[in-house]
């Protein structure tokens, strides 16, 4: 019988340029002290051994155009390549100098695309689509130079109205916890994102934090409350730049009635950092 | 205002190199025939992310268009 046997959450721009040149020498600090902290959870992951590790994140319309743009899409095959772009900007920079392909775990992958159609959730596949740094940035920073598992990268529509529901992402999450309970395979799970920050996509407001929301969403994944996370409306999610939550979402789907430590959290001028992860029984 | 108008001339800005050259150099004769409105044609002739954003470009998009890029 197969077992999560990892779980955790964290910021996914670990990239201490790209905030120096946003913010500053805080900006710098404070993501090498998330990105310590990450480190020191793909520790635990490791020792831990997992076959598999599922990435929960968001296409920042890099993998995805217009031509579709799925709520949920399970990456299936047998490898992924991360994402490539002529002259870089911002924080697609933080992607040049990794890898340039991953294993998947094509049988786990598989099996939450095909039983979760079996169940009700129409998930979209893709075999093609790159990752970006939602899913590298974090895969990497945990891991260092040690080898990286087979990976099952999931993408949830965080930006593209109209998303998925807070709900419905947690729903995944149990069906990805159902599927993996079922499996032979002891798999770890990470969502990225987040936390608040660029409230309601605008470029006016980047810069815009909302630490009481972030306060209080840390509040239910500590407490292990996790029914008033399903009342999250995408409405107040973006107003607040809560977008990413949805990935978490998904996570807390899969652990729930788990409850969080949170092992980073700071607050920048640009996005409140953090780095939270689930005691497992 | 064409959500889809605006974005995915974003998207091909970003991910068209030669596009993002032809632009470059001439960016009324790049938009030329595209399906926009005056408003949104004035702003990316202008390069005014600003004003892209608000009318319905994607941030992630606006802040990384290379040489375009607002920050």
């Amino acid at each position: 019988m197969g077992k999560i046997v990892f779980a955790g959450a964290m910021s996914h721009v670990l990239d201490p340029e790209y905030y120096d040149r946003a913010c500053g020498a805080v900006g710098r600090q404070t993501v090498e002290a998330v990105m310590a902290e990450i480190a020191r959870m793909g520790e635990r992951l490791s020792a831990r051994k997992p076959d598999a590790l599922i990435v929960v994140a968001d296409d920042h319309l890099n993998a995805f155009s217009f031509n579709a743009v799925p709520a949920l899409c399970v990456r299936i095959g047998r490898d992924v390549q991360r994402m490539t772009q002529d002259h870089a900007e911002a924080f697609d920079k933080v992607l040049e100098h990794m890898p340039d392909r991953y294993p998947l775990h094509e049988d786990l992958a598989n099996a939450i695309l095909e039983q979760g159609l079996e169940a009700g959730f129409d998930l979209a596949l893709s075999w093609e689509a790159p990752v970006d740094h939602a899913f590298l940035s974090p895969v990497n920073t945990m891991h260092g130079a040690r080898p990286i598992p087979p990976l099952v990268p999931i993408w949830v529509n965080c930006f593209v109205a109209p998303q998925p529901t807070a709900r419905r992402c947690f729903a995944f999450g149990q069906h990805i916890a159902r599927v993996v309970a079922r499996s032979p395979w002891n798999v770890g799970i990470i969502a990225t994102g987040g936390l608040s920050h660029f409230p309601e996509l605008s470029l006016p407001r980047v810069g815009e934090t909302d630490t009481v929301f972030d306060r209080k969403l840390i509040h239910w994944m500590e407490s292990g409350k996790h029914e008033p996370l399903l009342e999250l409306t995408t409405g107040e999610l973006h107003k607040a730049g809560e977008h990413e939550f949805l990935n978490w979402m998904v996570l807390i789907g899969a652990v729930t009635p788990a409850r969080a430590d949170v092992r980073y959290f700071g607050e920048l001028r640009r996005i409140n950092m953090a780095a939270v992860e689930w005691s497992l029984p | 205002m064409s959500r889809y108008a605006v974005n995915s001339l974003l998207y091909r800005l970003k991910k068209e190199p030669d596009f993002r050259a032809r632009f470059t150099a001439d960016a009324a004769a790049a938009l030329a025939g595209l399906d926009l409105t005056e408003a949104e044609r004035s702003a990316f002739i202008a390069r005014d992310m600003r004003k892209i954003n608000e009318l319905g470009g994607y941030l992630h998009l606006v802040m990384s268009i290379p040489g375009l890029a607002a920050h």
